[in-house]
């Protein structure tokens, strides 16, 4: 088998640092290191890498998002999932976009290394019993939702998604409308209940 | 002499990278790991690590309730939190209950390996300024949704006093709207 190239994005750097090192000691060789769902599609895009593993969470664009664009920048590159949680919404949504393998990181290495050579050879390895679903929310309108719960306002959602403020605010008033709300907090409130934030899901810490 | 490590986390792909990351450092010696706060406290018992690598956020118990343990259970550790974001409130919190500080997971190898070293030699790491106890029930408001005038009311201040404290953390977390700030203030769990 040809050797497997790999793009690796996680914004935990720490753990980027470690998994590589990991895997090339299991002879996968990571091309390049991405710390948010933009920086990935770049990098894929220039790469080309048999195989892209991506964390779930991360900002500006979320793995699953991310997922389902890769599907049109480089057709041969397969994605593996990897994830802190264990919502089987995420599970559903990562199948749905196109998704090769999911892997929850309370799995040791040697799992990740399995899923990675399975894939690799043609074998897709997710979840069992889980159906792809999806949400009715557009891909713009998930990726304006992301950008608004980081914070930012509509002049630099527009310059991140090269669209015009009128543009950011036409989907903004979409995604409200399709979540029934008529405020951003709320907006905060219905895309948590929904898990449509994956990468905001946090776990809290008790006090 | 090698510093002595343990590392205490419920993801065991996130132990096996932080080990790996370690192995490389001759100084560091992770001498065992733990996957939740009970068997962390064990283990602390039996080897007496130098340093604690402790999870914020662990399943079985609370994160910053487990530091008063491990400092009991071995007063000469000392321990470094570890969480997914590089949340102020968290590392204030985590130094006020006996932790030399809180490093991120999006840090990079370098100054999560300083940051050992340095809390290894017994100092504190460097903190930002933690949120008052004003903050605290103004954020909690945000995280509600509440506008300031129902802030206000709740804590008998000036909206505009609100919108102050508002705007004054909104620049000091650098976030730039309303619906960012509420996100944060329920990240932090208020």
């Amino acid at each position: 088998m040809e050797k497997i190239r790999v793009v690796l994005a996680d914004d935990h750097v720490l753990v980027r640092t470690g998994v590589r090192a990991l895997l090339a000691s299991h002879g996968i060789e990571v091309v390049s290191e991405a710390g948010d769902g933009r920086e990935l599609l770049r990098d894929v895009r220039r790469h080309r890498p048999n195989i892209a593993l991506v964390d779930i969470s991360m900002p500006l664009l979320d793995g699953i998002e991310a997922t389902r664009r890769i599907g049109n920048v480089s057709r041969d590159t397969r994605v593996v999932l990897l994830t802190m949680h264990k919502d089987p919404r995420f599970a559903a949504r990562a199948i749905d976009a196109g998704a090769w393998g999911y892997v929850v990181k309370d799995e040791a290495i040697e799992r990740l290394v399995d899923v990675v050579l399975s894939v690799a050879s043609g074998k897709r390895c997710l979840p069992d019993g889980i159906e792809p679903s999806r949400d009715d929310l557009t891909t713009k309108e998930r990726e304006v939702l992301q950008l608004i719960f980081e914070g930012n306002k509509n002049a630099d959602i527009a310059r991140i998604m090269s669209r015009s403020v009128n543009t950011v605010r036409a989907h903004r008033a979409r995604l409200m409308r399709k979540l029934g709300v008529g405020s951003a907090t709320e907006l905060l409130d219905v895309a948590e209940q929904r898990g449509l934030i994956p990468w905001q899901a946090a776990r809290k810490v008790d006090r | 002499m090698a510093i002595r490590l343990i590392l205490v986390d419920d993801h065991a792909l996130v132990r096996d990278a932080l080990a790996q990351v370690l192995a490389a450092v001759p100084d560091l010696d992770v001498v065992g790991t733990a996957g939740d706060g009970a068997a962390g406290l064990k283990l602390a018992r039996e080897v007496e690590p130098d340093v604690v690598l402790l999870d914020i956020a662990l399943p079985d118990e609370n994160g910053l309730l487990l530091i008063g343990k491990f400092r009991t259970v071995c007063p000469t550790a000392n321990v470094l939190m570890l969480s997914m974001h590089s949340e102020p409130e968290y590392a204030a919190e985590s130094v006020a209950r006996g932790a030399s500080g809180l490093v991120a997971k999006s840090e990079v190898p370098e100054a999560f390996i300083d940051a050992i070293r340095s809390v290894a030699c017994g100092a504190q790491l460097e903190v930002q300024h933690p949120l008052s106890p004003r903050e605290r029930d103004v954020l909690g408001g945000v995280a509600r949704g509440c506008s300031n005038e129902e802030i206000a009311d709740d804590l008998g201040l000036q909206p505009k006093t609100v919108e102050g404290y508002c705007q004054r953390l909104m620049d000091r977390l650098d976030l730039h709207t309303r619906v960012g700030l509420a996100g944060y203030a329920r990240r932090l769990g208020l």
